[in-house]
């Protein structure tokens, strides 16, 4: 049997009063390309953030290589977990630029007082060209549209040489012809890196296509496993 | 000519070192405010600086003293409330900011004898400051600068965004919060060149005018201390020329700055900028 990359037991979260997460318990497997999907509100997004410890949990416990993560392993732990978040509201005006995003990744990894080596610098131009937007490599991120912001956010969780992945909608605003590819990529990249992978997506197609298995979120809870096979004949059923 | 003899006296020379020195604290500071939205906490810091030297006064603590303390407090007190993005801090700040002043003036009501002393914090008089209080603003200036340096590609990445910088294994909360502890000490340093009601421009506008004028973070300080420099100078000597108060000069003058940037600013042409 393959080892847990990451396993949450019993875990529950809630924003003030309403849980968002109602006894969560899931298991990765090391190497596995998992992909979360559920409405709206499911809280999937949650799922994301109790792994990377960014929402306090209130019961249950959050295993990484089957150790309990501790709060003050948060720092050490966070710098291997590539993060893509769902969305970001940046002011077109920030003066970062896409490669100082792409690099950001790695600053926790370089130490404070430190300048980025030529290593550092060259996986973020790795990434950029991974992720096709090295042509925008000096433009100011504000400037770019939603789906280039959402590849630069991939590489920077690339460039991070993360162990675990965690993406939050990754295709919510790519073009379709980068979804195809996007889909690709991701596989490619979890296989090259031996990654573990967490997808979270509304995209029942592309989580098909991408995923070894996809787990069903509803109302803070997991409703079950299904094979990605299943998946579209369960949400063309759905459909109609 | 006027303008050389000028800085040839020396309580001039010292007026233009305080103001410098505070320029270059204040709007170093103001690029962090600046960028990661935080004017409102730095109006109430000021001003809670502000009524915390008049508390000192008026207890006869060290101003300096209470001031830091209340600059902190406010920082501290409004830290979290600033975190909790998805409560409008509006009204506690307005409270906040009201209630600091009225103490103020209350106390300066209160106060026996001549309020020259006490008026100094509230204008600020960069004529008559000790040479103690210059020795802080070197230091305050110099720390905040080191701090800049040590810390720059970490405040970019929480600048950038505080939850991804968290997410990528760096102290973001902490480097929040300190950057809120630097701009109260800041504040408080700069109180007695500038005083409480004027100090927040310093602190926003060179940062605001370097904003509208670059993309990065790097030029965005650089620029931010040279048109305090040049403000704080410009400000000094049409104060010296014309026998005005030099708190005011140097704002008026910067304010101006902002402006002149903000009408030819690129990112106003790309549709990016505009003052926050
Ligand atoms: N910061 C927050 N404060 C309060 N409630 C929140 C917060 N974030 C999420 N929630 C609530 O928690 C629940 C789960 O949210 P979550 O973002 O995890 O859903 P999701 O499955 O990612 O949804 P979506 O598909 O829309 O992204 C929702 O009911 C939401 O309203
Ligand atoms: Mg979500």
């Amino acid at each position: 049997m393959k080892q847990t990359a990451c396993e949450l037991r019993q875990v529950w979260v809630s924003y003030g009063k309403t849980p968002a997460l109602r006894g969560v318990s899931l298991q990765v497997a090391q190497g596995e390309l998992l992909g979360l999907f559920g409405h709206n509100g499911a809280g999937k997004s949650t799922l994301l953030r109790a792994v990377l410890g960014l929402v306090p949990v209130q019961s249950g416990e959050v295993l990484v290589d089957g150790v309990p993560v501790q709060k003050r392993d948060l720092p050490r732990l966070r710098q291997r977990i590539g993060y893509v978040p769902q969305m970001l509201r940046v002011d077109a005006g920030t003066p970062v630029s896409v490669r100082d995003v792409v690099m950001m990744g790695q600053y926790a990894q370089i130490g404070w007082g430190r300048l980025p080596s030529q290593g550092h610098k060259q996986r973020a131009d790795r990434a950029l060209e991974a992720m096709g937007v090295t042509h925008l490599a000096d433009k100011p991120f504000g400037h770019l549209s939603g789906g280039e912001q959402q590849r630069v956010l991939l590489a920077c969780a690339l460039a991070q040489s993360p162990r675990l992945l965690l993406m939050d909608e990754p295709t919510s605003s790519v073009d379709w012809q980068f979804v195809r590819e996007l889909a690709g990529l991701i596989r490619e990249v979890h296989e090259a890196n031996h990654l573990t992978t967490i997808v979270v997506s509304h995209d029942a197609p592309f989580l098909a296509r991408l995923c070894d298995r996809v787990v069903l979120m509803e109302g803070g809870e997991i409703l079950g496993d299904l094979p990605a096979s299943s998946l579209l004949k369960r949400v063309e059923q759905e459909s109609g | 000519m006027m303008w050389l003899t000028l800085w040839s006296e020396g309580f001039m020379q010292r007026a233009l070192l305080a103001t410098v020195l505070s320029g270059v604290t204040c709007s170093l500071i103001g690029v962090l405010i600046v960028t990661m939205r935080l004017s409102f906490i730095g109006v109430c810091i000021s001003h809670a600086a502000f009524a915390g030297a008049i508390l000192g006064l008026y207890l006869g603590v060290p101003p300096l003293g209470s001031s830091l303390v209340t600059s902190l407090l406010a920082a501290g007190l409004l830290g979290p409330l600033a975190d909790r993005g998805n409560l409008s801090p509006d009204t506690a700040i307005g409270v906040m900011f009201s209630a600091s002043l009225a103490l103020a003036f209350l106390l300066l009501a209160l106060l026996p004898g001549p309020k020259s002393e006490a008026l100094v914090w509230l204008w600020g008089n960069v004529l008559t400051v000790s040479r103690e209080s210059l020795w802080l603003l070197a230091a305050t200036a110099s720390a905040i600068a080191l701090l800049v340096v040590l810390f720059f590609k970490e405040l970019q990445a929480v600048i950038f965004h505080r939850d991804l910088a968290a997410a990528s294994g760096l102290p973001a909360t902490a480097i929040f919060y300190g950057v809120l502890i630097c701009s109260g000490v800041a504040i408080t340093a700069s109180l007695s060149a500038i005083g409480g009601l004027l100090v927040f421009s310093m602190v926003v506008n060179p940062a605001a005018t370097a904003y509208q004028l670059t993309y990065r973070l790097s030029w965005m300080f650089l620029l931010s201390t040279l048109f305090a420099i040049l403000t704080g100078w410009v400000g000094l000597a049409l104060s010296a020329l014309f026998n005005l108060p030099s708190g005011a000069m140097v704002v008026l003058v910067s304010t101006t700055m902002l402006l002149t940037a903000i009408t030819f600013s690129p990112k106003r042409r790309a549709g990016t900028g505009g003052i926050r």
